[in-house]
């Protein structure tokens, strides 16, 4: 029985998320901020060193008046399989400590933050700008460290963090799981905070190669894009999107490539 | 033993060898990594059992369920509740932040009195016992002398038992003044007053609509129940209903609908009765609704045919023709078309005219009363207290003329008129005492000098804030409420809601200072004054209220967290066949459409600033936790710089460029405002957050950007005594 | 008062001089140590890096002492394996030159890293996948080699030469020298690869981004090659630099050419191989990217296909041309001109390699971001220029570095 489980297909989890329901409330990133102990400062405004494992940006069509349109776009770690989903994301094969990884049952990048010792060579690698280095050391105001959630380590000055899935959620699911005698998890008891949060539903959450997965149907869609697809990141976060535009947004293209 | 350089070399060296030969280095090099991966001052979050509370969000309006999680006894995260009819798992960015404000720093943590100037900062902690003796002392000695109606209070909400009991207070006590925030909602009220014939909200059964016409509401920015709008957007996505935005800017509501017309902003009610011209004329309105439930219309079709054809409209508008004819077209050939308007999040209130100009567009669809329409939904029912005993005080301070007039004979239809507040009070009504209820006036209302000098005036300023907000740090006396999540209370959701439901906010963490229910605090000032206000009171603590109130509903409350039985809850009107006034019975039609005319001379202030509403910057009541103004984009606030969206064409013509600074003046003031370019805006203005500015909260907050309010003021609605700016002239001058 | 430590038969200025320039050189290296110790303290908010470079100054200041220091590999090659014995006569230099440049490096990755304590995990818990595990083991070995090439230097000094078993093992590591060279060539070779392998296997970075042969792409190879070639060029400069201090001739006219010869078709050999690089990058890796050449230096306020000219162009085809020619070699003003633009070239190299790569968007909604370092980078980057120049100066001093002074100035 046991080893049948582990003989069981890999999971590959991913996101589907819809930009034509997002409204850019920004729910996924408070969510994101609140369920994994995310710091914060005085001054947030300084994109370059604000700590947004999520982050939402804001499209424009680049448009005059009254042509103007914007979309936005949640952009977690893309969770990159690299070439041929072998593991080899752009982070992943150039941390010389192995403090990330790639896990081949699930999917998922990992960040080992005892074990990172913030050299940054990952954030050079990332073309999402998903990895985010801890430049301060993080303060909580007096009391309101209460708040902090235990499943999530909080991270010291000096490395480098990143979405993860909320693998922690996984990780409690997964006890439960083999504690009831099951080897397998239910969609709905594997979900992402901010997929959980997202008030317009536009994130879905689940196991891209179970077909009983929404995912798995999702990422079909003939609106279905990922970012940079041509770099090969292969990445676990597809978008949908009706505009034309939008999806063409997700890439790159040379001046003769256009329509 | 002689020691030479020559042994003291090889001493050295072989020492050195030693040493690195040794284990000490590699156990120092193992011990410092394991010091840095412990650091002491990296907090470890202590592990504890987990459990779940359901309670409910009472930081707007939009009455969302909330299912909190804890470790131990700390509540570590917020989540939406499941199945909930409001939110249905779904919530916002700043009902997830709740945490931040019940540990922040910001929390007044025991009863407070004044030792210095007002909003010096300066204060002595006093006892429950000696502030309520103080505050109610002060009522006795006002109430003593004849002045009871000179007491104020101004509260968020007029909604739930909290609400009720400091009504039920006033009124016993002797004064009519109870005052609720000014909100879109004054507006639906008074348009239902006017047209229906009595005080209703709206409720709009926007989920089934089929075609959703919004004049500027930011129905997915925070109008209304927030998350339910935004569920409400997402069902329109799928089932293809189209959505279109009237609005001078390109909100994110707008980017997201189908269309998005721009439109001379403050002249969406021409556009309304340009619409309803062409429905009219050709003849597409639901004969069987306007004849059989609607007055009035000979006069008001007489009106438009004459005066609002879209060539006509188009001139005031800017909106073409072409386009009028064709979404009046598509609005009328809807099965379930909803004309909705509230600008933003519907803080500020809108002209009668506005409304009743885009409630017509609803009687011509016939989409009144209906599934898929447009409702008035009454006030929740479950409050039903026994009457108490009004003695001779009583009696002759409630029939006096409310402060801000509504009620009175110019302002008949208005329940509550807070905009005109400070201006009364600037002009002599007198104020001697004010309560402030979880409301933040000295920083949401507009003309904030002239607030200012209103509070000036008012010789004792009490507020029962948990925060120290803008208000609270210019009080005397601070009685601090416990916060939502430390506190029983209903929450009845009724913003826009066509099926009102009421939750119970229930106590998630034990109170973490030393604050008292708002509910318990008004109950024992009413006892320690003693017969008659002290009978109306005839509970032990707010507790037993509320169980009372609730009565059989309590089991359900606390069990579910939330009822939705429309006989608890409150009751939406049928109000077809019956009498719908689409004339709104106004004998004198110039004053009720017109256009607004602002402040200031066009030729100084040739730009119109406009505030705008933003999910990410709460303005109401509650200023933004760390973790929203986090999420703010730096085009909007850079450090403690706030930017003010203009086209590119604006900046050419006064010389400005991307990230320039600029003065923006405008007859209420002048402020030091960064420039972001925005194809989406009409040429001409200047848009402006609402939210930033606050002088009071913490470092994460206050001191960043400007409060909109301070450059802004009212205009009045002369039909009904609302506010009708939307925004004031402005000008930009390179800095 | 320091006589009885110079070496016999040159002469030096007097002490008291001789401190005053180490002082200045120290003040300097102070504030180098402070600005380093307020980012091992407070933590490196002390830099303008950030979420968008986070490889920045001192990663650039990395990857070009290195390129230069690798004079001491190519020339101690050229010398010990190749047999260019002529070269003895600078190799001492050009070792000490390297010794400089390596321990530099060594402790601004040092600095650079946001948890120093955690450094050996680069070792313990090493990624073999990794350029940057490859650049640490093979940075710290050469690093062991080179210093196992300096010691015997050290040894020569007149009083530690006096300890018989100093001597001895001073001598006995001359012997064995070659080993080492070979070893350190080799070393070399892979550290200076990876090094070019750093940004040229990050596929997520098409500036960046080179194909190549097996796991090294074509970025690994020319960086080892314009190693080889313009490190000798920094160790003669350096050389001249000294001499116009020195006010001395310190090695003769001909190894400097034969040098500056070997450095002259070495630099023209790379930057032919650099321009066909850049030609298929341009054409065939960056198109199947998406971008277009322009796309990598417009819409942005510095990066302007400028820089390109600069590298290849002034500070490769110019220096290969004049050092390849007899008479530009002879030339003291050309060769001069040759062998700084020849030491900007891989500079520049290494800056496009490094911050280039991190200013550009890839992603098409995000935005060129560009950078200026803070006081503190600055200081603690200048920090290993005063300390080269004090175990310069000190090493001149007290140890035979030149073995043709003596000599070059026989009036002393």
């Amino acid at each position: 029985m046991k080893e049948e489980q582990n003989h069981e297909k890999a999971k590959r989890f991913g996101m589907v998320i819809d930009l034509d329901k997002c409204t850019g409330c920004g729910a996924c990133m408070v969510a994101c901020m609140s369920e994994n102990n995310v710091p914060f400062k005085e001054d947030e405004s300084k994109k370059l060193d604000s700590i947004t494992w999520l982050r939402v940006y804001k499209l424009t069509n680049g448009k005059p008046f009254p042509d103007a349109e914007i979309c936005y776009l949640p952009r977690p770690c893309q969770h990159c399989g690299g070439k041929g989903d072998h593991g080899h994301s752009p982070c992943v094969s150039v941390c010389p400590a192995t403090a990330t990884d790639y896990s081949n049952d699930t999917g998922i990048v990992s960040q080992i933050y005892t074990r990172c010792f913030g050299c940054r060579y990952c954030m050079a690698a990332c073309p999402y700008h998903a990895r985010y280095f801890n430049w301060w050391d993080p303060v909580w105001p007096d009391g309101m460290e209460k708040y902090l959630s235990p499943n999530v380590s909080v991270r010291m000055r000096g490395i480098v963090e990143k979405c993860s899935f909320c693998f922690h959620r996984y990780q409690i699911a997964m006890e439960k799981a083999h504690y009831e005698g099951r080897g397998e998890l239910e969609e709905n008891e594997y979900q992402t905070a901010c997929t959980q949060a997202c008030p317009a539903n536009a994130i879905t959450f689940g196991d891209l190669n179970n077909p009983g997965h929404a995912v798995h149907e999702l990422k079909k869609d003939k609106n279905a894009f990922r970012l940079l697809e041509r770099l090969q990141t292969n990445t676990k976060v597809y978008y949908i999107s009706s505009r034309e535009w939008v999806r063409r947004a997700g890439d790159n293209y040379l001046e003769k490539e256009k329509k | 033993m002689k020691i030479d350089r020559r042994c003291f070399l090889s001493l050295g060296i072989g020492g050195a060898a030693g040493i690195a030969l040794s284990p000490l280095p590699w156990k120092l090099a193992d011990d410092s990594a394991i010091w840095t991966q412990m650091w002491p001052w990296t907090p470890v979050p202590a592990d504890g059992e987990v459990t779940y509370v359901k309670s409910a969000c009472t930081l707007c309006p939009g009455g969302c369920g909330i299912s909190v999680r804890k470790v131990g006894n700390r509540a570590v995260k917020i989540e939406g509740i499941e199945g909930h009819p409001v939110n249905d798992g779904g919530i916002c960015p700043l009902g997830l932040s709740g945490l931040q404000l019940l540990y922040g720093p910001t929390r007044v943590k025991s009863p407070l009195k004044r030792t210095g100037e007002r909003g010096e900062g300066k204060w002595e902690k006093i006892s429950w016992e000696e502030a309520i003796t103080e505050v109610s002392k002060k009522l006795g000695d006002l109430r003593g002398k004849g002045e009871s109606d000179s007491v104020a209070c101004i509260s968020g909400s007029d909604k739930g038992t909290v609400p009720a009991l400091f009504k039920r207070f006033m009124s016993v006590f002797g004064s009519p003044n109870f005052m609720r925030m000014p909100s879109i909602q004054d507006s639906y009220e008074i348009a239902n007053n006017v047209s229906m014939g009595f005080i209703a909200q709206s409720g709009f059964d926007l989920e089934k609509a089929d075609f959703v016409l919004s004049f500027g509401s930011g129905l997915i920015e925070g109008w209304g129940s927030p998350v339910r709008m935004i569920r409400a957007n997402s069902s329109w996505r799928k089932a293809g209903v189209k959505v279109v935005q009237v609005e001078p800017r390109l909100s994110n509501t707008a980017a997201k609908s189908d269309k998005w017309i721009p439109v001379n902003p403050g002249t969406e009610y021409a556009l309304a009765l340009g619409l309803a011209h062409v429905i009219i004329r050709e003849s597409l309105y639901r004969k069987d609704f306007v004849q059989a439930g609607a007055l009035g219309f000979i006069r008001f079709r007489d009106l438009i045919l004459s005066s609002y054809s879209p060539e006509s409209v188009e001139k005031i508008t800017g909106v073409k023709k072409e386009t009028i004819e064709s979404l009046a077209a598509d609005f009328a050939k809807s099965e379930r078309p909803i004309a909705i308007c509230g600008r933003g999040q519907g803080k500020a209130q809108s002209s009668l005219g506005e409304l009743l100009a885009v409630q017509a567009l609803n009687a011509l669809a016939g989409n009144i009363g209906r599934e898929g329409g447009v409702f008035a939904v009454n006030d929740p029912a479950y409050i039903a207290w026994p009457a108490y005993q009004a003695d001779e005080t009583a009696a002759a301070g409630i029939k006096k003329e409310r402060i801000d007039g509504a009620g009175s004979v110019k302002y008949g239809f208005a329940k509550s008129l807070t905009n005109r507040f400070a201006g009364a009070v600037n002009s002599g009504a007198p104020v001697s005492l004010l309560f402030v209820l979880e409301s933040n006036p000295l920083y949401s209302l507009p003309d904030t000098k002239a607030v200012k000098d209103a509070f000036k005036k008012i010789p004792f300023i009490v507020s029962f804030s948990s925060f120290m907000d803008d208000t609270a740090l210019n009080s005397d006396i601070i009685l601090p409420n416990h916060v939502y999540l430390e506190r029983y209370e209903d929450v009845p959701a009724t913003a826009g809601l066509s099926k009102p439901v009421v939750s119970l906010a229930r106590p998630v963490v034990s109170p973490q200072f030393n604050t008292k229910h708002a509910g318990d605090v008004i109950i024992l000032i009413a006892k320690e004054m003693g017969s008659p206000v002290a009978d109306a009171f005839p509970w032990d603590d707010y507790q037993a209220c509320l169980e009372g109130t609730a009565g059989d509903k309590w089991k359900i409350l606390n069990e579910e967290g939330f009822s939705s039985d429309p006989a608890f809850t409150a009751q939406v009107v049928n109000t077809f066949p019956g009498k719908f006034d689409i004339s709104g019975g106004i004998p004198d039609f110039t004053i009720l459409f017109a256009s607004v005319s602002h402040e200031g001379d066009p030729k100084a202030y040739p730009l119109f600033l406009m505030p705008y509403d933003s999910f990410r910057i709460a303005s109401g009541y509650i200023g933004d936790p760390p973790f929203v103004i986090k999420t703010v984009e730096d085009t909007v606030l850079k450090g403690k710089d706030i930017l003010v969206e203009i086209n590119p064409a604006t900046a050419k013509a006064n010389g400005l460029s991307a990230g320039s600074y600029a003065t923006l003046k405008t007859p209420k003031g002048s402020a030091r405002v960064k420039i972001n370019l925005f194809e989406g805006i009409m040429p001409g203005l200047v848009a402006m957050p609402r939210g930033l500015g606050h002088t009071a909260y913490d470092n994460y907050l206050a001191g960043k950007g400007i409060n909109v309010n301070e450059l802004i003021g009212t205009v009045e609605d002369p039909a009904s005594g609302l506010d009708a700016a939307w925004g004031i002239r402005a000008n930009l001058i390179k800095a | 008062m320091d006589s009885a430590l110079i070496p016999k038969g040159v002469k030096r200025c007097p002490t008291w001089q001789f401190a005053l320039w180490i002082g200045a050189a120290g003040a300097v290296l102070l504030w180098g140590v402070f600005a380093m110790l307020l980012c091992w303290f407070k933590g490196l908010n002390q830099t303008n890096m950030n979420d968008s470079y986070g490889f920045a100054l001192w990663i650039w200041a990395d990857l070009a002492v290195i390129a230069l220091g690798g004079g001491a590999f190519f020339t101690g090659f050229l010398r010990y394996i190749v047999g260019k014995d002529e070269l003895k006569n600078i190799i001492n230099y050009a070792v000490l030159i390297g010794f400089i440049c390596y321990s530099s490096a060594l402790l601004i990755l040092a600095i650079d890293i946001g948890q120093p304590l955690r450094g050996w995990f680069i070792f313990w818990h090493a990624n073999v996948h990794s350029m940057l595990t490859e650049v640490a083991f093979c940075l710290t070995c050469y690093f062991g080699v080179l210093t196992i090439e300096y010691v015997p230097l050290i040894l020569e000094n007149r009083q530690i030469d006096k300890v018989p078993f100093f001597h001895r093992l001073g001598h006995n590591m001359h012997e064995i020298m070659a080993v080492f060279a070979a070893t350190g060539a080799f070393l070399s070779f892979f550290h200076q690869g990876s090094l070019g392998g750093v940004s040229g296997v990050l596929f997520g970075r098409p500036f960046g981004y080179r194909e190549g042969i097996f796991i090294w792409p074509w970025t690994f190879f020319l960086f080892t090659w314009s190693a080889a070639a313009c490190g000798p060029c920094f160790t003669i400069l350096i050389t001249k630099i000294t001499e116009k201090i020195t006010g001395k001739k310190l090695v003769k006219q001909n190894v400097i050419e034969l040098l500056a010869k070997i450095s002259g078709w070495m630099i023209g050999t790379y930057i032919i191989a650099k321009i066909i690089d850049t030609w298929y990058w341009a054409k065939v890796t960056a198109p199947e990217a998406g971008f277009n050449l322009m796309d990598f230096y417009s819409n942005n306020p510095f990066y302007g296909i400028w820089i390109l000219v600069l590298e290849i162009v002034i500070c490769g085809v110019v220096p290969a041309i004049i050092l390849i020619s007899e008479k530009g070699r002879k030339n003291p003003a050309a060769l001069m001109t040759a062998l700084i633009l020849a030491v900007i070239g891989p500079c520049v190299n290494r800056w496009v390699m490094v911050l280039q790569v991190m200013a550009m968007p890839v992603l098409t909604f995000d935005n060129w971001v560009m950078y200026y370092p803070s006081w503190q980078e600055v200081a603690t980057t200048i920090l290993p220029v005063a300390y080269g120049v004090i175990l310069i100066s000190l090493s001149y001093r007290y140890l035979p570095i030149f073995p043709q002074e003596q000599e070059l100035n026989p009036e002393a």
